[in-house]
């Protein structure tokens, strides 16, 4: 397939590595520096100009694009792109990326004439919405109309006996649910029915919403459901996740430094208690009792305030914090320093954007672990091989299907189940064996 | 370096010092054009003068002098130009207002006989008829010509919506901005931005204003003709629906309202919580047939539940004890409590007569008014909801230095300029009203009448607060006529403030107003 980027920022470059291997990439941006990085990193066409000028979209050979994505960091810029790659290549998909979520209702109204929009605010909410879900959760995703959900946890010293240290055919699992995989440092394993959840490592859960719950409170004792939080930063991201978060009926307070910031929030939000407060003032912290929050979100813009913030709250008492790691490398500075929950706002944007690159029965993509693995929906064809194979007799070749979507409702399957030609299913794999998985359902 | 061709410039007309910033010219010649334009009223009770055949000479003169000084002003200055900006604006509004209550007198004078013989007390009664106010020197009304009568309910009924409004309304040729005289004359503070046109917007308001007078003028009437209130005329229909719906409180009766049968009472009651609504709201409800915006609007709800607090406090207390009124407690107590709040000033008791606790209960309702944008005079119900939710803010702020809390209003938010400005009005109302109080009080000891501190603090706020009759000596019943010239004048001057909210005519009394 022919992917035209225009953007080489993080977005961009999210992208570009997530889809590099198999499909013929054109990448273009202003900046030749970034465009240089890309270009020594991986094999893909660069072109430098302008995103908004229709003359350098087509002599950069838009028109021959299967799929435009715009995604620099203007909303203006953007809409022009996707504007001209409709105009230009009729056939190919187009996705705009946005920062104004007014866009993305527009769009959900059928007022902009591209084919997704994905706004990284919003994904980011909906990431730190799904990870207060399930508490005790690294990392969550959903499929199949959220009928279905994947999890990452860390199995702490302590887990219980039912579960960890046990054969995973003794053990007492949540219903309706299944270990994909069991990592351990950088090994990672597919586990059968002999494998051992040893404490210290991490699992890959998919099951029911309910299961995924059922899986949080096993392996986080006392995590109840979220009720009461507190978000640090009313910007963009700050505001996304009030409005996401609030819809669903959770008691929020919101601190923020700027004053025409906090009061701009103060007035969109009426049932929010809005601080206008640096939130690392302890006299603050401990007279608005911050510490018996049940989850605290930093959301601020600098992902040095959020790492000391989400450290200063979890020595303030507040059980679970989340932090948003603007840049990548700071996802493993947080994970050191014990925060429970990191989101990159531009992974979960190349996320939404690379299931559109996947081939058409490919319905969505969730990454986990840097790239490393990832969660395949697929859509099985009459003539695949493994048409009428039970599930026991599935060989195991670095890949492994959680659950199958049949006529509309999830199940999760156990040896004796046989797999239907239309099935949709959720695949755990490494992300180098998406390719042949894909080809051999 | 000097050019080649002598040009010779003309030296330069730098002109004698400019000392004051408000183009008084300007001002004079809108003022002049409303003035003659306000002097056409005196046509209405001419041709009732006619119609009973009594003399109509003092109206048409009246109308003349008023009419005629306009014109001469508006002459005088006509090279002005309408550079009529927010500051002239101030200047206008208040002087149009003076000069109509001035106005308002002359028929008192001339057609008015005994009762009238003291100009101040005619300047009190045109006054009190153009502010809606409703108090009156009047003390024997078989004496006063039906002419005259009808006079001062219509002053009252033209006060109530604005003059300057109607002549913006009718007198396209007046192009002012408009919206600062509108502003200045339109009780209540501006919330909310209408999204119209002023000129639409004082339309509707008229429409509303001119259907909800005839329907009561006929409702009224029809109670007179089917025998249900016997000593409802048409004449009286009319005279009080004009008093009514302006919330003015004028009437034709010595008794009042009390003079009334029942029915007629709780018709009454009806249209003066009306006409104590916000005529925005009232015009959706009614013209375009939207009652969700009245529904949900928080001042409304709080003026229809204080209405209901005041009205049950009133109950108690006629129920418990052997007062006038006791005879039908429900329906004095309604009464009496929805027209001292909305500041309508009619009566069916005479509550002068009331024991404290309804007699305080009264004071108090005198304070607080009915809604934003309706006839009302008095502090507003929407101002007291702004204060208790800054009031609010504050204590929560004591505790919790960091919070942000916009204050809103119906869901919108009311941004902190509009709060200052409803804070310093609400301090300077009551600054005004403590003076006023003080100086009747202390002018009565030296000159008569003898009067309580009670008596005294409700005359201000009676008056201040355009509500009408006080207790004591100026009790529904009663008239303001023993009261000294000079507590006459203050008097009128509580009125006149009370009217303009105030703040259009206090800023006339700053430096930096006159100043460039």
């Amino acid at each position: 397939m022919k992917v035209f980027i225009i953007g080489a920022g993080q977005v961009g470059s999210t992208v570009v590595e997530a889809l590099h291997a198999d499909h013929d990439i054109t990448v273009l941006d202003m900046e030749p520096a970034r465009l240089s990085a890309l270009a020594y990193k991986y094999d893909v066409a660069t072109f430098e100009g302008d995103g908004t000028s229709r003359r350098d979209l087509s002599q950069a050979g838009i028109a021959n694009a299967d799929l435009v994505i715009a995604c620099t960091s203007r909303d203006e810029a953007n809409l022009v792109a996707g504007m001209f790659g409709r105009r230009e290549a009729p056939h190919a998909k187009t996705i705009v990326r946005t920062s104004e979520l007014e866009y993305v209702e527009l769009w959900r109204e059928g007022q902009l004439d591209v084919d997704f929009v994905v706004c990284p605010e919003l994904e980011t909410a909906h990431a730190i919405s799904r990870a207060i879900g399930v508490p005790a959760a690294r990392q969550t995703d959903v499929f199949a109309e959220g009928q279905v959900q994947i999890v990452e946890f860390d199995v702490e010293e302590g887990a219980p006996k039912s579960v960890v240290g046990v054969p995973l055919r003794d053990a007492d699992l949540p219903r309706d649910s299944k270990v994909m995989a069991i990592i351990h440092g950088d090994e990672l394993t597919l586990p059968g029915g002999d494998s051992v959840i040893e404490p210290g490592s991490r699992i890959v859960v998919i099951g029911s919403p309910r299961a995924a719950k059922e899986w949080g409170a096993l392996l986080a004792p006392g995590g109840a459901s979220v009720q009461d939080v507190v978000i640090f930063g009313a910007g963009r991201v700050g505001t996304a996740i009030a409005r996401v978060l609030s819809g669903q009926g959770i008691s929020i307070r919101m601190i923020e430094a700027s004053r025409e910031r906090a009061r701009a929030a103060a007035e969109q939000f009426p049932k929010v208690r809005v601080y206008n407060a640096v939130g690392f003032d302890p006299d603050f912290l401990e007279r608005e009792r911050i510490g018996l929050a049940q989850a605290a979100i930093f959301a601020m813009r600098d992902d040095t305030k959020n790492l000391y913030g989400a450290s200063l709250a979890k020595v303030h008492g507040v059980p679970f914090t989340i932090a948003v790691a603007h840049e990548a490398v700071s996802i493993a500075a947080f994970d050191q320093a014990g925060i429970d929950v990191a989101v990159n706002p531009r992974a979960v944007t190349a996320e939404e954007i690379v299931r559109f690159a996947h081939d058409p029965r490919t319905q969505q993509v969730a990454m986990l672990e840097g790239n490393r693995y990832e969660v395949l929906d697929v859509t099985t064809r009459e003539t695949s091989r493994y048409i009428g194979t039970k599930f026991r007799d599935m060989p195991v070749h670095g890949a492994l299907i959680g659950a199958i979507v049949r006529n509309g409702s999830a199940i999760f399957p156990h040896g004796d189940d046989v797999l239907q030609a239309g099935d949709r299913v959720i695949v755990f794999t490494e992300a180098s064996n998406a390719p042949w998985v894909i080809e051999a359902l | 370096m000097r050019a080649t061709s002598e040009v010779v410039l003309p030296p330069p007309r730098i002109g004698p010092r400019r000392r004051i910033a408000v183009d008084l010219a300007a001002a004079t010649h809108l003022l002049g054009a409303l003035t003659a334009f306000l002097g056409l009223a005196a046509l209405v009770p001419s041709a009732v003068a006619l119609w009973y055949g009594e003399p109509v000479w003092p109206f048409l003169l009246a109308g003349g002098i008023t009419s005629g000084c306009g014109l001469a002003l508006a002459r005088a200055t006509a090279g002005a130009g309408a550079r009529v900006g927010a500051r002239e604006g101030f200047l206008v509004v208040a002087a149009t207002w003076l000069l109509a209550a001035c106005f308002g007198a002359v028929p008192y004078l001339l057609a008015g006989g005994e009762q009238f013989a003291d100009p101040v007390d005619a300047l009190f009664e045109g006054m009190s008829g153009f502010t809606t106010t409703g108090a009156t020197v009047v003390t024997d009304f078989e004496a006063l010509p039906r002419s005259l009568a009808i006079w001062r309910q219509l002053t009252q009924w033209l006060g109530g919506l604005g003059i300057i409004v109607l002549a913006l309304a009718v007198l396209p040729r007046l192009r002012v901005g408009g919206r600062q005289l509108f502003e200045a004359e339109l009780p209540g503070p501006e919330v909310d931005q209408l999204g119209i046109r002023i000129r639409q917007a004082v339309q509707r308001f008229w429409v509303l204003y001119v259907g909800l007078t005839v329907a009561e003028a006929s409702i009224l009437a029809t109670l007179g003709w089917t025998g249900v209130d016997e000593k409802m005329t048409p004449f009286k229909a009319v005279a009080h629906a004009l008093t009514t719906v302006s919330t003015g409180g004028f009437s034709t009766e010595a008794r009042s309202i009390g003079a009334f049968a029942p029915a007629t009472q709780w018709v009454v009651v009806v249209f003066m919580v009306l006409a104590g609504t916000n005529l925005a709201l009232l015009y959706y409800a009614f013209v375009r047939g939207r009652l969700r915006p009245l529904l949900r609007d928080e001042e409304t709800r709080l003026y229809v539940a204080l209405l209901g607090l005041a009205s049950a406090v009133l109950l108690v207390e006629l129920l418990t004890s052997e007062i006038e009124g006791s005879d039908a407690p429900l329906r004095n107590g309604v009464f009496q409590a929805v027209a001292i709040m909305t500041g309508t000033g009619y009566a069916t008791v005479d509550f002068a007569a009331w024991p404290t606790l309804a007699l305080m209960t009264l004071v108090l309702c005198m304070f607080v008014g009915g809604s934003a944008g309706s006839t009302t005079g008095s502090v507003k119900v929407v101002r007291h909801l702004v204060l208790g939710r800054v009031l609010r803010r504050e204590l929560t702020q004591t505790l919790r230095p960091e919070v942000v809390m916009p204050i809103r209003l119906s869901g919108a938010v009311v941004d902190e300029k509009t709060l200052r400005a409803i804070v310093a009005f609400i301090l300077l109302y009551l600054g005004l009203f403590v003076v006023g109080a003080g100086v009747i009080a202390v002018d009565a000891s030296l000159q008569g009448p003898a009067l309580l501190p009670i008596d005294a603090i409700s005359a201000a706020a009676a008056t201040l607060g355009n509500v009408g009759p006080a207790a004591g000596p100026a009790g529904p019943m009663d008239s303001y006529e023993p009261f000294s010239d000079l507590s006459t004048l203050v008097m009128v001057a509580l009125m006149w403030l009370g009217r303009l909210e105030v703040l259009p005519i206090v800023v006339l009394f700053t430096r930096s107003y006159w100043r460039p």
